[in-house]
């Protein structure tokens, strides 16, 4: 099965092997005046602990800089969806659409163990290919990520282990509609829409509670807390801990600035407080553990449904 | 070998509501060259894509070789099977496509290709075929599985007359003198007559008529005479047609014993002729039962 894997989906994996070949020169080009600038400027001993005075302007020519690069940088983020819809879609749907599956499920190789094979396969292409993206966006981000850190979704998806688990999970997601919808563009729209809802979900509603969250509470004149950590709320809370609208803080700064007082003086003396929620920096590795276990997971169901669907396939 | 290449019991395949094979009972004989015959819709392709596990029963039961098609799929590389329009991978070459067939089949045998694939340059690409040489390329690559049963689903729409005769001259050099059983499902009963010793006419209301070749010739017989109210006949068992002018009487009849009346005319049937008054809708074999839906013609 190697070779006929290898002869159908060749032209897969030399576009992968050009892909990671130009992410690797952009990243190599881009990387030399980020780094020179990074170290010209000294950032490193800007870092919080033994930050100097005149630190947050340094820091924050430094962004203005190159932060529009660190945001381009985002686009590998779709780089795992590719394999679901260039690869695991047309996996099933091409062969249903021409027939060809009459031919390829007729032979000695049984249905289960030719879809098993070319699955497997595929994986490890698709696994070592993301796990490079992976590694050279994590070495061209490491100046980022030392000063704003990478708990945050902007570094969290595109470095580590997360970037092959969703790859699986895209590439498992699109032989299944493949083997549902049965038309290659029908399963790649498919494939698209469930993989984003997927992450989406995700991200909005799991990661943030993977382990519980911590508190911060400071003056609400206070500075805010250092950059590094994934601020999940930030809001205004009373006395009591109650949050507070935004209808109410406007009525408190009418109000402080109708009796002449400076609004943020008058908000201290109410007693109120400023909470911070946020998963702090360095639990980086383990929720990348849980999120790249969860998507590794979630990839093996649906290749189980798929190997359990494709028996009773009218064809 | 002793087990039936392909047996079906009372095998029914549905889609949606629409019944595309119904109460399908039959047994091929091993080694047997079997025509599949039935008009279109019949369920000939639906019966041979369910011998292959293509499909799964609705009701019913099918054995090739012995073996479940959908739980033993093993059973699959003892199968020669050639769906109809024979697909095979287009941007493939020729020499790819063997290759293909190499590496999926654990039986492969590499000795019959050179002959299906003379006047065929190995590094042409299928899509660039024509339909008589890639109906050989998909011949050669059921054949070189050393198959014990063949399956072929319309192998003839498309070829010109020539190419078609050199398909079944490929095929039957290969398999007669072996035991492999061969199953050709055509709705063109010429194609087939040559050939094949065993006949299994599909009707949408199932099998509707089986055996072997020369015992049905023989049973059946054209009778032509004047016109007369009809009785029984000494020595025919059934009457399968009756056809009238305004004189004269044609009747194709089962005999059970030679006919002695003098007044008939007693001529052999052709199988073309048969089948085509098996397949006559208006007068079914059987009057269909009550549970069962009447037959429904489409366009």
């Amino acid at each position: 099965m190697a070779w006929v894997t290898w002869r159908q989906h060749r032209a897969q994996l030399v576009a992968a092997a050009g892909l990671l070949l130009l992410l690797g020169l952009a990243a190599l080009g881009t990387d030399i005046p980020i780094r020179s600038a990074y170290r010209g400027n000294a950032l490193s001993n800007c870092l919080p602990p033994n930050a100097r005075s005149g630190c947050d302007i340094i820091v924050r020519h430094f962004e203005s800089q190159f932060g529009s690069w660190a945001d381009a940088v985002r686009v590998v983020a779709v780089l795992p969806a590719l394999a679901g819809l260039f690869v695991g879609a047309p996996l099933l749907a091409r062969e249903l659409e021409h027939g060809t599956h009459r031919v390829a499920w007729t032979q000695g190789v049984t249905r289960r163990r030719w879809l098993l094979s070319k699955t497997a396969l595929l994986a490890a292409a698709t696994v070592a290919t993301t796990a490079t993206a992976s590694a050279i966006v994590m070495w061209w981000r490491s100046p980022f990520d030392t000063l704003e850190g990478r708990i945050n979704p902007s570094g969290f998806d595109i470095e580590g282990l997360v970037v092959p688990a969703y790859a699986l999970f895209a590439l498992a997601l699109g032989v299944l509609a493949g083997l549902v919808f049965r038309r290659t563009v029908a399963a790649m729209t498919a494939t698209l829409v469930a993989f984003a809802a997927t992450r989406l979900l995700v991200l909005t509603f799991l990661r943030p509670h993977f382990l519980s969250p911590l508190h911060w509470s400071i003056l609400p004149t206070d500075p805010g807390p250092p950059a590094g950590d994934w601020i999940l709320s930030d809001t205004l809370v009373d006395a009591g801990g109650r949050q507070i609208t935004t209808g109410r803080e406007d009525l408190a700064v009418q109000h402080a600035q109708l009796a002449g007082i400076d609004p943020h003086t008058y908000i201290d003396t109410l007693g109120w407080k400023r909470l911070v929620t946020y998963q702090p920096a360095g639990r980086f590795w383990t929720f990348q553990l849980i999120e790249a276990g969860l998507f590794v997971a979630l990839a093996v169901a649906v290749v189980l449904v798929t190997l359990w669907l494709i028996r009773r396939t009218p064809t | 070998m002793s087990l039936p290449p392909l047996a079906a019991h009372g095998l029914g395949k549905r889609f949606g509501r629409e019944w595309g094979l119904r109460d399908c009972t039959l047994t091929i004989p091993p080694g047997a060259i079997v025509g599949l015959a039935g008009p279109n819709a019949a369920g000939k392709s639906t019966l041979l894509s369910l011998a292959t596990g293509l499909l799964a029963p609705s009701e019913g039961s099918i054995s090739v070789l012995g073996c479940d098609p959908l739980r033993d799929s093993a059973v699959l590389g003892r199968i020669g099977y050639v769906a109809q329009g024979a697909p095979l991978y287009r941007s493939f070459s020729v020499a790819e496509t063997i290759e293909f067939a190499r590496r999926t089949n654990p039986r492969w045998d590499d000795a019959i290709v050179p002959e299906f694939l003379t006047r065929i340059a190995s590094q042409t690409k299928v899509g660039a075929l024509s339909a008589g040489e890639r109906a050989r390329l998909a011949l050669a690559l059921v054949l070189g599985k050393r198959p014990e049963l063949v399956l072929l689903d319309e192998p003839f729409v498309g070829l010109d007359p020539l190419a078609g005769r050199e398909f079944l001259q490929l095929l039957m050099d290969r398999v007669a003198e072996t035991p492999t059983a061969v199953v050709i499902a055509s709705h063109v009963i010429a194609d087939i007559e040559r050939v094949c010793d065993h006949i299994v006419l599909l009707t949408r209301g199932g099998v509707r008529l089986q055996g072997d070749v020369e015992e049905l010739l023989g049973s059946h017989r054209i009778l032509t005479g004047p016109r007369r109210p009809l009785g029984s006949i000494r020595g025919v068992r059934e009457i399968v047609r009756e056809r009238h002018s305004d004189r004269q009487l044609t009747l194709l009849v089962v005999t059970d014993r030679p006919i002695v009346d003098r007044s008939w005319t007693v001529e052999p049937v052709g199988l073309e002729e048969l089948l085509l008054a098996y397949m006559a809708p208006e007068r079914p074999l059987t009057p269909p039962t009550p549970e069962r839906l009447p037959l429904q013609w489409h366009g």
